[in-house]
C-alpha cells in the first residue's frame, strides 16, 4: 500500500458478556462468561481500494463491520478513519463531521428499509440528518438523482419497500448509503439474500459506483467467488482472528494458511475440472471456549505440538501476511 | 431401456385465488432413472420447490395439482388417498429440507425420531430398530453415535443436524430422495462435507436423488443431469456437463454468466436485465422474452415447448429450425 490508509484498524478486539443473570450465577456457582467475538484484528484500507473479509458463520466478520462503522465500540485497540480515532473522547467534534463520510449497506434489504416510508423519504433521510441540503425541493431533486444513479426510475421514489423486488430494495439501500456523499462504505453480505442473476446486477452496480464516485469499500462476504470478483485484497477470518491477509490474485493462486486452503478446496467446482479434493474435516469450534494455541489446530492436518500450545502471529510470507507456525517454519 | 423410477408428466401446480387461478408450475415433465441424481436449478419463484412438494404430496392448500401425472415405477401416486401416499412417503421416497432445525422435532431425542421412522416403515423390532439407528448415525458420520443417539436436536451443530436429517431420509432405504436446498443454510466447508456424504450414500445404496437448489456449483459437483426452471417451466434439461459448459437456452446462458467464476478475471459479470415475472403478471409467449437478449418474432406471442436438441432438451424458438430460419431470413 503506497497511499496512507483511509481506514486503519489497530489491534481491534471486542468481547461480549454472555454471562447468565446475577442470581443464576450465584445459585449455580458459575463465573461470568465472555465471548471474544473479535481479537487483535489489524488492517488498513487505502483510498479507492476494496478490502474484503471472508469467513464462515461465527468468524467475527460482521462484528468487524459494526466496529468499523462505529455501531459497536471496541473493547481493545482502535479504529482510525481519515486520521481520526473513532474512540478518542477528545476528538468528538471531528468524529461527528466524519460520520457523514462513512455508510453501511446491510445484508437483508427486507429488514434494513423502514416498511412505512416511501423510497424517496428513506433516501432523503441522511441528507436531512446531516443538513446537507436545506430546501425541500432540492432534497427531493437529489433523491431522484440518487435513484437514477442506482438504476431505478425517479418515479419509484413514491413506492413503499414492499413494492420492490429484493434486488431493487438493495438498490434503494445503496442509494440511501450514497445520499450523504460518503467516501467509505461498509458492505456486509450485500448480495447473499439475492438470486444469482440479481447478485450480478448489484455487484456490477457497486463496481461502477466505485469508479464514478471514488468510493472505498470494506466488503464482507462468505462467498469466495464474489469476494474475488470485488476485492483487491482479502483478509480471511477464523474464530475472531485474521489468519491470512493477501492480495486477491495471490490468495487464490497460492493460499498459504491451511484454513484458507481448506476453504478454497471446499468451493463447489463449477468448472468441472474433476480436480482431486481433500475432504474437509470438522467444524468451527465454540467461540466461548476456543482451542488453546492456534484456534485452527484441531482441524489442521499439519498441526504439531507448537500449534497446540502457542498462538501464531500474523507474519509476512511473500506478499501475504499469515498467522501459521507451519508457514513461518517453512514446513508448509 | 430401463423403466424410469420417477416420471413426472405435464405437471401443473395452481393456486386458486379470488382474482383467478395462478399457475406456479406449468407443464413440467421429466424422468429420474434408478440411481440417478437429477439437479433442479432456478431462482426464487421458479417453481422448483413446488415441483418437489407436489411429487411427495405435501402441497399446502390452496395449492393443488391442476393437471398431469406423477408415476413411481409406472404407478400413479398423485391420485392416491392420503393414507396410501403417507406409506410411500418416507418408505419409498425420502425427503431432506433446507433447514435442518425445522425438519427435526425439537422435543424428541434424535434416536427416538429415527426409531419411530424405522418402526413405522419397516417390520423391525424395537431393539433391531435401535441397532439400525446407531448404524445409520455412524454411516452419516456422527462421531460417537452411542452417546449422541440420546441427544436433542439443539445439541447438534447445523452440519451435524443435516447429517441426522440425511439418516432419517435414508432410514427406510428409499428408492428416491428429494433434497430441497439441503446445503443452503450451511457454511461452505460444511456444505462440502454434506455434498460428499450425499454422493457417497446414494452411490452405496443405489438411491436416486432429485436435488433442488439455486446453486449451480452444487449441481455441477453432484448431479448427473440438470433441469433449469424459469417462471414455472423447465427451459432446458440435459447432461450436467453440457448445460454447465455449453448452455443452450438464453436464460441458462445468462445464469451461468452471472455467477462470479473463481478462475475468471472479467471486470464485469454478465447480467440478465430485470427480474423474474410475478405469477400475477406472466408475460404471454415465452416467459423469458422481456429479459431475453435474443428474442425475435415468435417469442412475445407463442410459447415454445421443450423439444430435443442434440442430447439435451430446450424450450426456445432459437432451436426450432423453422422459426430460426425465419429469423435468419427476416
Amino acid at each position: 500500500m503506497s497511499a496512507a490508509p483511509l481506514v486503519d484498524l489497530k489491534n481491534v478486539g471486542r468481547t461480549f458478556d454472555v454471562s447468565k443473570p446475577w442470581l443464576n450465577r450465584v445459585i449455580e456457582r458459575r463465573p461470568r462468561q465472555f465471548l471474544a467475538a473479535v481479537t487483535d484484528v489489524s488492517f488498513g484500507i487505502a483510498p479507492r481500494e476494496t478490502f474484503a473479509l471472508v469467513g464462515e458463520s461465527g468468524s467475527g466478520k460482521s462484528t468487524v463491520a459494526k466496529l468499523t462503522v462505529g455501531l459497536i465500540s471496541p473493547t481493545a485497540g482502535d479504529v482510525i478513519i481519515a486520521g481520526v480515532s473513532m474512540n478518542d473522547p477528545r476528538r468528538r467534534a471531528e468524529r461527528q463531521r466524519l460520520r457523514r463520510r462513512i455508510q453501511m449497506v446491510f445484508q437483508d434489504p427486507y429488514a434494513s428499509l423502514n416498511p412505512r416510508r416511501r423510497a424517496a423519504a428513506i433516501i432523503a433521510e441522511p441528507i436531512r440528518a446531516f443538513g446537507l441540503i436545506r430546501r425541500r425541493a432540492d432534497v427531493a431533486e437529489q433523491a431522484h438523482e440518487l435513484l437514477r444513479l442506482v438504476g431505478l426510475d425517479p418515479a419509484d421514489g413514491d413506492k413503499y419497500p414492499h413494492e420492490f423486488s429484493g434486488g431493487q430494495r438493495q438498490r434503494v439501500a445503496i442509494a440511501r448509503a450514497l445520499a450523504s456523499r460518503p467516501d467509505f462504505i461498509v458492505c456486509d453480505e450485500p448480495t447473499s439474500a439475492l438470486d444469482v442473476s440479481v447478485q450480478a446486477q448489484i455487484l456490477n452496480l457497486m463496481r461502477d459506483l466505485q469508479d464514478r464516485l471514488g468510493l472505498t469499500y470494506l466488503f464482507i462476504s462468505h462467498n469466495l467467488a464474489v469476494v474475488r470478483h470485488m476485492a483487491r485484497r482479502i483478509g480471511v477470518m477464523y474464530l475472531g482472528r485474521l489468519v491470512e491477509v493477501a492480495p486477491t490474485a495471490e490468495l487464490f493462486a497460492t493460499p498459504r494458511h491451511p484454513y484458507t486452503r481448506m476453504l478454497l478446496d471446499a468451493v463447489p467446482d463449477l468448472e468441472m475440472t474433476g480436480r482431486p479434493r481433500k475432504p474437509v474435516e470438522g467444524e468451527i469450534p465454540n467461540p466461548i471456549d476456543p482451542p488453546q494455541g492456534c484456534a485452527f489446530h484441531p482441524r489442521c492436518p499439519f498441526a504439531n505440538a507448537r500449534c497446540r500450545a502457542e498462538r501464531p502471529q500474523l507474519l509476512p510470507a511473500g506478499a501475504a501476511l499469515v498467522a501459521c507456525h507451519g508457514v513461518e517454519e517453512a514446513r508448509l | 431401456m430401463t423403466q424410469a423410477l420417477l416420471s413426472v408428466r405435464n405437471l401443473r401446480v395452481e393456486f386458486p385465488t379470488r382474482r383467478g387461478t395462478l399457475v406456479a408450475v406449468d407443464d413440467v415433465s421429466f424422468d429420474i432413472m434408478p440411481g440417478e441424481v437429477l439437479g433442479v436449478v432456478g431462482e426464487s419463484g421458479a417453481g422448483k420447490s413446488l415441483t418437489g412438494t407436489a411429487i411427495i404430496g405435501l402441497l399446502e392448500p390452496p395449492g393443488r395439482i391442476g393437471a398431469g401425472e406423477i408415476l413411481l415405477k409406472g404407478e400413479r401416486i398423485d391420485d392416491l388417498p392420503p393414507e396410501r401416499l403417507r406409506r410411500i412417503r418416507g418408505r419409498r421416497i425420502g425427503m431432506v429440507f433446507q433447514d435442518p432445525l425445522t425438519s427435526l422435532n425439537p422435543l424428541y431425542r434424535i434416536g427416538d425420531q429415527l426409531i419411530e421412522t424405522l418402526l413405522t416403515h419397516t417390520k423391525a423390532s424395537a431393539a433391531a430398530a435401535r441397532r439400525r439407528a446407531l448404524a445409520l448415525l455412524a454411516e452419516v458420520g456422527i462421531p460417537a453415535p452411542e452417546a449422541r443417539i440420546d441427544h436433542y436436536p439443539h445439541q447438534f451443530s447445523g452440519g451435524m443436524r443435516q447429517r441426522v436429517v440425511l439418516a432419517l431420509a435414508l432410514a427406510a432405504n428409499p428408492e428416491l430422495i428429494i433434497a430441497d436446498e439441503p446445503t443452503t443454510a450451511l457454511d461452505v466447508s460444511v456444505q462440502a462435507q454434506i455434498i460428499a456424504l450425499l454422493k457417497r450414500l446414494c452411490r452405496d445404496h443405489g438411491t436416486a436423488v432429485m436435488l433442488i437448489t439455486h446453486d449451480m456449483g452444487v449441481i455441477a459437483e453432484t448431479a448427473d443431469r440438470v433441469a433449469v426452471m424459469y417462471a414455472g417451466r423447465i427451459v432446458e434439461i440435459g447432461a450436467v456437463r453440457d448445460v454447465v459448459k455449453a448452455p443452450l437456452h438464453p436464460y441458462t446462458v445468462g445464469l451461468m454468466g452471472s455467477i462470479p467464476k473463481p478462475a475468471g478475471d472479467a471486470p464485469r459479470l454478465t447480467q440478465i436485465p430485470g427480474t423474474m415475472p410475478r405469477l400475477t403478471a406472466m408475460p404471454p409467449g415465452c416467459a423469458f422474452h422481456p429479459r431475453c437478449p435474443r428474442a425475435f418474432a415468435p417469442c412475445p406471442t407463442q410459447r415454445p415447448d421443450l423439444k430435443p436438441h442434440g442430447s439435451a432438451q430446450v424450450a426456445c424458438w432459437l432451436f426450432e429450425p423453422a422459426a430460426a430460419s425465419a429469423e435468419a431470413g427476416g
